[in-house]
């Protein structure tokens, strides 16, 4: 079986980058190999969300996508959310609360949660969870982890200005 | 399915050059979901169809029209007059999946658990083909037999057309799943038009726990000319056996998913005529 | 002070210290097995048994062998045959030796035929398609009872098949395991009833479903020896199991154990290190072994389903008279686990109610489906489902309210029952009272949180959607007495900070960061002074790993005493610093100092002067720890339900989960701890199953067909913490992570009752089952 070789070029954390790949290699294969392992292989399936990633301010299951269908759009990964030094809200949030256990799912929780905040204003509870009915969590049964985003949703729905203008500066 | 090529057209008439040339050796590809779902070891090459303007919903006179790359999430966030697509949307799946998943990825090649067929069966659909020209064709004929049997000499599937509800139209859908974002058990989809009290129209569809999704003609039959109540609707879904054999379900019986199906039937039916009085979805 | 306020006055221990290693996983640094993959590490996959019993009559790697990309195949042809058995567990371990890491026979599908080790994943997958098996298929057990029928086929002829210990194994007749007790007089205690009851429940299989799944990294190190990285529970058994399996010493293995990604018991079994180390020595490459999530479900290790008969007794007044407990677990293709799970269905559930008259019979039989392993509740969950079900039965026939039946008949502080030295876990246990227990206060608490008050019989509901409370009490243990062992090292450094290392596994439920405190609390110092590195064969010392509700109550132990010693020798030091006797100084806040604190000396003073100064020497504490008893937490469970009595869907509306886990060494930890195995227990009674078709291959092995909650299914789910104070546990500490489990079988259930009248004996609690549950129930 002869498979092409291709490459595609993409923006992952803002960063331009092109990477020789093949027509049949998933993102997540390529993110892991690139060093983007905050990205967690789950069940290769589209079903638990350990792999998931922001496309063009979308949360998706990188272990779905072929990376060729990354072409020309700006990829985030967990990486680009935080420093031990400057964590992201819902980063401080779910530590805080105590909802990481095994930690497995938790990137997968953050980029999701990012997707969410981003795309919603006024977050209903009811949103929230269509937002993250595609994480799966075996260890917390939720509780903190759902403690710790209504928290962070709603500092940010307190503090809409500084997040404008932080979010601004990034730009 | 594995893909041994990557090919990105510039235009449909390029994307319908290309497949026609791979024949089965080609495969459009949107979200790319479904894919995970064929089977065959032979690698195709994909036509990506995602950069051909086919992402959009707009309301051009009685239509909604919905491009076929256009995501499910698109679809559920959509909000407009008399719109009731949302309901179905986010009820597939996972968040990830529809942000991914398009409608023409769901309804292009039918399985057995695909919800929206069920939809736009019931809300009598148009949908509008691309080869070489535009043309449509109503959900009947479409949902006749395995879509994909349209698409083989390359054409593409490039809209879907949703008749904009009237005032005195209701619709209702019931998808029986164990969790949110589990397969369904069963799905049921009725459109139900009054007039004077009465039902002058219904269209019901069922899917999931049949081979292929299809209309209940004998549930529709029973409920033309009657007043929409409880008891109509009973005894309408208890004609649904004749419309459709029933398999079992996720271990399942076929008579338990039997009396599921009807139950459902009765509760879509319930939920299309409160839209009718004026629910607000 | 009350004994349940004996921990108000710790520092650290009884305080929601921030779990030391989440913002490392929050911010998905490398943490886990598969992060830190060389670059040139070969992938292994296997070929998988498409048989449930079949013998492999011949074979053919070498075209596999010639293929691109490929370095090893390993098969039954060119590996050495070693009897072992995969479970983690004590040695010698109380279960069969009755595997090899390649055999010649396949037991269920998803048995091991070959492996192959190839530079990519695709070209492993390529050459696996080129081995040839030729299978002479063999006649499958799929039940309990094809297993016990005369004549059966018999799974494990294979004459190596032995038990290391003298207990019962008669592999010829499928016959795993056999423990049989009784207390008293079970026929006496049944004719002394007013009513008895004679029921039969089957509990079903199900899996962990660790995010993570099994994965497991060999590489040969300069040194040439084995360091195997892995996702394991049980590091020290692994190294130990994979020597015997290679026949290589264990000195020539290290093992590793990262972050884990979730466990819950299945990760307490070596199921994939042995393949890994083999093709690490055979290649001379790093070589990674991960499940993709089909294998997991198919070949991991699952939850033994029960088959149980339950007998009782019950007087009017609430006495029971007698309770006949008789239970059969499917152990599936190998036996691991098989003996010790079905002990604890007595042991872990039956010193819970005072009864005189008690029979135990516990047996365990091979069958060709998939294999039952260590799952977080092991035992105890499916022998109280039936117990706790039978409660609200018995109630309801004498006419009391079930929560007060539970009431009078609950074991209290200092009492004891002849179970607990009746029935150990591979031999007898250890007599034993019951020490802390604060079951009352938990019923209490819950029924409050739980609108306990406001449940009304179900002969007074009407209406489609029909609401129903109900609920059940359970106990655990904690650890095994006088077989699990657990041991710390704790050594300080210039800054004051400690190197505290334990072989007690962190497999993701904090219990790095319950170490970190207890050290803390005895040292005098804060937690975040704890440099905690957790199970590393080479570089910690030994701990059995995290099973048996152990790592708290033992290992935590284990780091408080050798916390004590290296804190007697920093008053030692300290007092030679302060010209003062060892006797006149006491630690206080990371200082020794005097009575009256006019002279003191910091704990970052002694370490410079103990490593630089004068009569140095390094100050660090070691410390072993076993226990004698195993006691128990408690809980009381509340289920609120609501039933679909047209279609059968049940959807829990609230649930209430207390637990007495003596002290809460983190109270966060420990509510996170109940909340996450309170859901797996909604799901594993609502949703999870294993379906087979008629080969024997599980037809749902995946997430999207085997069914797990999401935030978007989760009820509301409210753990109490109820203080009590266990003496013999570190500040009072006994076990809390796998109680939680048992409770929502039995508590659903009985809520579906209150809501319909309707009584399920088996479960998960289908729709289709409830409806017809429904439809059976007479007014």
């Amino acid at each position: 079986m002869k498979t092409n070789t291709c490459s595609v070029s993409l923006s992952i954390n803002g960063e331009k980058k092109t990477f020789a790949t093949r027509p049949d290699e998933k993102l997540l294969d390529l993110l892991r190999r690139e060093g983007y392992k905050g990205t967690k292989y789950g069940c290769g399936q589209g079903t638990c969300g350990a792999c998931t990633v922001i496309m063009d301010g979308r949360a998706v299951y990188a272990c779905l996508l072929y990376a060729m269908q990354a072409e020309g759009r700006k990829v985030r990964t967990i990486e680009s959310m935080g420093t031990y030094d400057k964590p992201a809200p819902i980063q401080q949030e779910l530590v805080a609360a105590g909802a990481v256990q095994c930690g497995y799912c938790i990137p997968g929780i953050i980029m999701s949660a990012t997707a969410l905040m981003e795309a919603e204003k006024d977050i209903s509870d009811e949103t929230a969870k269509e937002y993250m009915d595609g994480n799966l969590c075996r260890c917390t049964g939720y509780e903190k982890i759902w403690v710790a985003l209504r928290r962070t949703i709603d500092r940010a729905a307190a503090e809409p200005k500084k997040k404008a203008s932080a979010k601004g500066g990034k730009k | 399915m594995k893909l041994c090529e990557f090919i990105r057209p510039a235009s449909l008439a390029q994307a319908r050059a290309a497949l026609r040339k791979l024949g089965p050796k080609g495969m459009p590809l949107a979200g790319g979901t479904a894919l995970h779902f064929m089977p065959g070891k032979a690698p195709v090459s994909a036509v990506d169809i995602t950069g051909l303007g086919l992402s959009y919903i707009r309301q051009k006179g009685a239509f909604f029209e919905i491009g076929a790359a256009t995501p499910l999430s698109d679809i559920q966030r959509h909000r407009g007059p008399r719109w009731a697509m949302h309901e179905i949307c986010r009820r597939i799946s996972t968040h990830q999946i529809r942000n991914v998943s398009t409608i023409g990825g769901n309804i292009a090649r039918v399985f057995p658990w695909a919800d929206l067929p069920v939809v736009l069966l019931a809300m009598n659909a148009r949908l509008v083909i691309y080869s070489g020209k535009m043309k449509e064709m109503g959900a009947d004929e479409y949902f006749s037999s395995q879509p994909a049997r349209l698409f083989r000499g390359g054409d593409l599937l490039a809209a879907v057309k949703i008749p904009v509800l009237k005032a005195h139209h209701g619709f209702g859908s019931v998808k029986a799943a164990r969790n949110a974002a589990a397969f369904s058990m069963v799905t049921i989809a009725a459109l139900l038009e009054l007039k004077d009290g009465k039902i002058a129209d219904a269209r019901v569809a069922a899917g999931s726990a049949i081979p292929f999704p299809k209309r209940l003609p004998s549930v529709e039959a029973a409920l033309i000319g009657k007043e929409p109540s409880a008891e109509v609707f009973r005894a309408a879904a208890a004609l649904a056996g004749a419309d459709a054999k029933w398999c079992k379900q996720e271990g399942m019986s076929a008579e338990y998913v039997a009396n599921l199906a009807e139950v459902s039937i009765v509760d879509a039916l319930e939920r299309a005529a409160e839209f009718a009085r004026g629910r607000t979805a | 002070m009350k004994r349940h306020e004996l921990a108000k006055h710790l520092k650290q221990v009884n305080h929601s210290v921030t779990k030391i290693d989440a913002m490392q996983l929050a911010l998905g640094k490398d943490s886990y097995v598969a992060d830190f993959l060389p670059k040139d590490a070969l992938v292994i996959k296997m070929l998988w048994s498409p048989h449930a019993h079949a013998r492999i009559k011949k074979m053919d790697v070498s075209r596999a062998e010639k293929m691109p990309g490929v370095k090893c195949v390993l098969w039954h042809g060119n590996v050495p045959r070693i009897v072992h058995c995969t479970a983690g567990q004590g040695y010698p371990e109380p279960s069969p030796y009755d595997t090899f890491m390649f055999d010649n026979k396949v037991r269920f599908v998803g048995d091991r035929v070959a492996a192959v080790a190839a530079e990519t994943e695709e070209q492993a997958l390529a050459a696996l398609e080129a081995i040839k098996v030729e299978y002479e298929v063999l006649k499958p057990v799929f039940t309990l009872d094809e297993a016990m029928a005369p004549g059966a086929p018999v799974i494990h002829d294979e004459p190596e098949a032995h038990v290391p210990i003298p207990i019962t194994y008669e592999p010829k007749k499928n016959l795993v395991a056999h423990v049989a007790c009784e207390a008293g007089s079970f026929k006496k205690g049944m004719a002394e009833a007013d009513f008895t009851f004679d029921q039969t429940y089957e509990t079903p299989y199900a899996q962990h479903c660790p995010i993570e799944p099994y994965t497991s990294m060999a590489q040969i190190t300069p040194a040439g020896r084995i360091l195997i990285t892995t996702s394991t529970q049980v590091p020290f058994h692994c190294r130990r199991i994979v020597a015997r399996t290679l026949g290589i010493p264990v000195q020539k293995i290290r093992v590793v154990k990262p972050r884990i990604g979730g466990g819950f018991g299945c990760k307490q079994e070596i199921l994939l290190e042995d393949v890994t180390a083999m093709m690490a020595l055979r290649t001379g490459r790093p070589c990674l072994w991960r499940f993709d999530r089909e294998e997991t479900f198919r070949t991991g290790r699952t939850r033994h389903p029960f088959h149980i008969r339950l007998r009782a007794g019950v007087k009017k007044d609430g006495t029971i008279t007698a309770i006949g407990l008789e239970c059969i677990n499917n152990t599936g293709a190998y036996g691991g686990h098989g003996l010790t799970v079905v002990s604890c269905s007595g042991g872990k559930t039956l010193p819970l109610y005072h009864c005189d008259n008690i029979l135990f019979d516990g047996k365990s039989y091979y069958t060709n489906l998939p294999v039952g392993g260590a799952y977080r509740g092991f035992g105890a969950t499916q022998a109280f489902f039936a117990i706790e079900s039978l409660m609200d039965h018995m109630a309801e026939a004498i006419g009391m309210d079930p929560l007060k039946f539970r009431q009078i008949n609950h074991i209290r502080p200092g009492e004891g029952s002849p179970i607990f030295q009746a029935l150990g876990e591979g031999r007898e246990g250890l007599p034993m009272t019951v020490g802390s227990n604060a079951l009352g206060e938990c019923i209490v608490q819950g029924a409050e949180a739980a609108g306990w008050e406001k449940r009304q019989d179900w002969r007074k509901k009407t209406g489609r959607y029909r609401r129903g409370i109900g609920m059940c009490c359970l106990m655990q243990g904690s650890s095994i007495p006088d077989i699990d062992m657990g041991a710390a090292t704790i050594k300080i450094n210039e800054d004051g900070s400690f190197n505290l290392n334990v072989g007690a596994t962190d497999l993701g439920t904090g219990s790095d960061t319950v170490l970190a405190q207890i050290a803390a609390e005895e040292l005098e110092t804060t937690t975040d002074k704890m440099i905690v590195y957790s199970s590393d064969t080479d570089m910690t010392p030994f701990d059995v790993g995290a099973y048996a509700s152990s790592t708290t109550y033992l290992s935590g132990e284990a780091v408080r005493k050798a916390a004590a010693d290296a804190k007697r020798q920093i008053l030692a030091t300290g007092a030679e610093m302060l010209g003062l006797k060892p006797e006149e100084v006491h630690c206080e806040d990371a200082h020794v100092l005097n009575a009256d604190g006019s002279k003191k000396v910091s704990y970052s003073d002694i370490a410079n002067y103990s490593l630089y100064q004068k009569n140095q020497y390094q100050i660090i504490g070691t410390a072993s720890h076993i226990t004698k008893k195993s006691p128990p937490p408690f809980a009381a469970h509340f289920a609120e339900v609501e039933v679909d009595t047209l279609t059968g869907f049940v959807k829990v509306l609230n649930y209430v989960s207390t637990i007495d886990c003596g002290t809460a060494v983190n109270p966060t930890l420990c509510e996170g701890q109940t909340e996450g195995g309170t859901l797996n227990g909604i799901s594993y009674a609502l949703t999870e199953e294993y379906l087979f078709d008629e080969t024997g291959k599980m037809q749902n092995a995946s997430f999207a067909d085997y069914h797990i909650y999401s935030m978007r299914d989760r009820p509301n789910i409210k753990a109490i913490l109820v203080p009590s104070y266990e003496d013999t546990g570190p500040f009072g500490a006994k076990s809390v992570s796998e109680i939680c489990i048992n409770g929502p079988a039995p508590a659903i259930g009985n809520a579906i009752y209150n809501a319909t009248g309707a009584r399920l004996n088996e479960f998960p609690f289908t729709p289709e089952k409830v409806l017809k549950a429904i439809k059976a129930v007479k007014k």
